[in-house]
């Protein structure tokens, strides 16, 4: 288990604050935030490269604040491999392994064994993360720190390598904590995923949770919601558990929500795979909002396709299947319904 | 390729670094030619001279030698910015190569001369340093050092600092990580600092000719038969001297043109 309580750490003018959270032992936790946000210096805080001013890290049930980073089992690998040029690729990878079978396996599995005669000088850019994997495997550590592992290889080798990476970390019941830029990779391998801005964490969540419900309008924009408006909110009538009725106004939009906000100012967030686009009039449905609106554009997205709507001063943007945007027959101009249940209306 | 530019801008560059080239070439280059045959001749024959390059050499290889050992933590802790007050111990460290060497050598009999303490109790475990190769080694090291240390810690500080932590995380302690990586990583700027002081150590004579006269070292052997006996005797060894300081030099560059992309590649 990683749990931080309070940390503080600091990395040239740079303040990690106050940061308290907690990855399962054998979880996957993923770390997101926009660049600068404080993601390598938490990962090098934990690993015990970087100097804690406050707080604690435990790792395993042990305070390790104190402990220097050899002796914490916690590998971090870079985002730029750093691996070590004066070794091999065979070197690099047995750098810090105690069973010189395990660190074969792990190279053999992850790919690494065709390079292992090769200069670490003439390695690509992906060819050297894979080695840096399978030198920080081949540790056997109990923690494995990852700082954008992945962005440099093809999809098809971060598909594998991620596959196996995944296999060993439930093998060998390894913690993970990830930075990643990457949505689809932190839905993909996350259990647990944090947001972190300007040093401080912002939301823990499960990932499918953190892009159904993001804690805030600043979230919701950094993770690339598709219909994010700001305005009002009013609670409509009190219901269990504080759960109620609500209506967002904003932007030119009325929406009908349900949820536990207080009212007051606020943020609609709506996901475009949850609006509903049709032809015709509203006709009869238990969807509480429905808007008619010009189709403006559309903009193919591999098997999907991208609808933007003008529905008021913002347009509404829905996700459909390159199927349904056929089988409607939607066009540029079209005169459309768009509509969602208030129960897909996020407000926070 | 030809590249586009004005002729006049290129003429003028190429003006003036033949000014500057041919004032550092043109002596040295004078001195070899009139006096390098017959150095070298005399380098078979003389024999005080063979044991002035000797005695220079040696002393110069064990002041480079004990540098190593002392500077190179020096050089990582100052690299890392691991000491406080770090940027005063640099300007002190390179201190030395800022006052004239005859004072530096007037600064060494102060501190380790017979009347000081130290001195005398050196002087008195027969570790004199008036008048002997200690003398002229300890001369050698506290005009040079300064040198290795500040190449040392620049060739340091080149190697990124995230290399070692990674080794931390693989296990290693910090002496670990700094003996299987970073002095590796550092050796070729770590090589070419030690070339840089030895050069300049078997060059050095203000301070050496204050402490230890006698037995000479090549360039106090080059003055006294100046001095003595003229120009045409001081030339074979001053000749001799300055091909002496030209191997490590010319070593020192092919180091530095075959500096691959090692210490620049994560």
């Amino acid at each position: 288990m990683i749990s931080l309580d309070q940390l503080c750490a600091r990395a040239g003018q740079f303040d990690l604050r106050s940061v308290t959270l907690a990855v399962p032992d054998g979880a996957w936790g993923i770390v997101l935030g926009p660049a600068g946000a404080g993601k390598t210096t938490l990962l090098e805080a934990i690993a015990g490269v970087r100097r804690v001013t406050s707080g604690r890290v435990v790792l395993r049930g042990v305070d390790v604040t104190t402990v220097p980073a050899e002796r914490r089992g916690a590998a971090l690998v870079h985002q730029h491999a750093f691996l070590f040029p004066h070794l091999t690729v065979a070197e690099n990878i047995r750098y810090g392994a105690r069973d010189a079978a395990f660190a074969r396996e792990v190279s053999r599995r992850l790919g690494a064994d065709v390079l292992e005669h090769q200069p670490v000088s003439s390695l690509s850019g992906g060819e050297r993360q894979v080695v840096a994997l399978a030198r920080a495997l081949a540790a056997e550590p109990s923690i494995l720190l990852l700082d954008e592992p992945f962005a440099a290889l093809d999809p098809r080798r971060r598909a594998r390598t991620r596959s196996e990476l995944r296999s060993f970390q439930q093998q060998r019941g390894i913690t993970v904590l990830h930075v990643t830029h990457d949505f689809e990779e932190a839905g993909t391998v996350g259990d647990v995923a944090i947001v972190l801005d300007a040093g401080r964490v912002v939301q823990v969540a499960s990932p499918a949770a953190l892009f159904r419900h993001p804690a805030n309008g600043a979230v919701a924009d950094f993770l690339g919601a598709e219909n994010l408006f700001v305005g009002t909110i009013e609670r409509l009538g009190d219901g269990a558990d504080g759960v109620a009725p609500l209506r967002f106004t904003g932007e030119g939009l009325v929406l009908f929500a349900v949820g536990d906000h207080a009212g007051g100012a606020g943020h609609a967030v709506i996901r475009g795979d949850e609006i509903v686009i049709s032809h015709g009039g509203e006709g009869s449905s238990s969807m509480r909002n429905a808007f008619h609106g010009i189709v403006r554009e559309i903009a193919p997205a591999g098997p999907l396709a991208r609808v933007s709507v003008d529905v008021g001063p913002t347009p509404l943007v829905a996700i459909v299947t390159g199927e349904s945007s056929r089988a409607l027959d939607l066009k540029v101009g079209d005169d459309v319904v768009l509509s969602c249940k208030a129960t897909t209306v996020h407000l926070c | 390729m030809r590249r586009p530019g004005s002729p006049w801008l290129t003429g003028g560059l190429v003006a003036s670094a033949l000014v500057l080239f041919s004032l550092l070439v043109l002596p040295v280059g004078a001195l070899v030619l009139r006096g390098g045959v017959a150095g070298v001749r005399q380098l078979g024959v003389d024999g005080e001279l063979q044991r002035a390059l000797a005695l220079t050499a040696a002393s110069a290889t064990v002041a480079t030698l004990i540098t190593m050992v002392l500077g190179t933590p020096l050089a990582y802790l100052l690299a890392r910015g691991r000491l406080p007050g770090g940027a005063l111990i640099g300007a002190l460290v390179e201190l030395p190569l800022l006052i004239p060497h005859p004072v530096a050598g007037i600064a060494l009999l102060l501190a380790f001369g017979r009347a000081s303490p130290v001195g005398g109790a050196l002087a008195h475990a027969g570790l004199g340093i008036v008048g002997s190769p200690l003398g002229i080694g300890l001369a050698m090291l506290f005009v040079s050092a300064p040198l290795y240390v500040s190449a040392a810690r620049e060739a340091i500080a080149r190697v990124d600092e995230r290399y070692e932590q990674v080794a931390r995380t693989l296990g290693d302690t910090p002496f670990h990580a700094i003996r299987r990586v970073t002095l590796p990583l550092a050796s070729r700027g770590l090589l070419a600092a030690a070339v840089v002081m030895w050069s300049r150590a078997i060059s050095e004579f203000g301070a050496i000719v204050i402490l230890t006269y006698n037995p000479k070292v090549a360039s106090v052997l080059s003055y006294d038969r100046f001095t003595a006996f003229g120009l045409d005797a001081a030339l074979p060894v001053a000749a001799v001297l300055v091909l002496l300081a030209m191997l490590p030099l010319a070593l020192l560059r092919s180091l530095q043109a075959s500096a691959g992309p090692r210490d620049r590649h994560p």
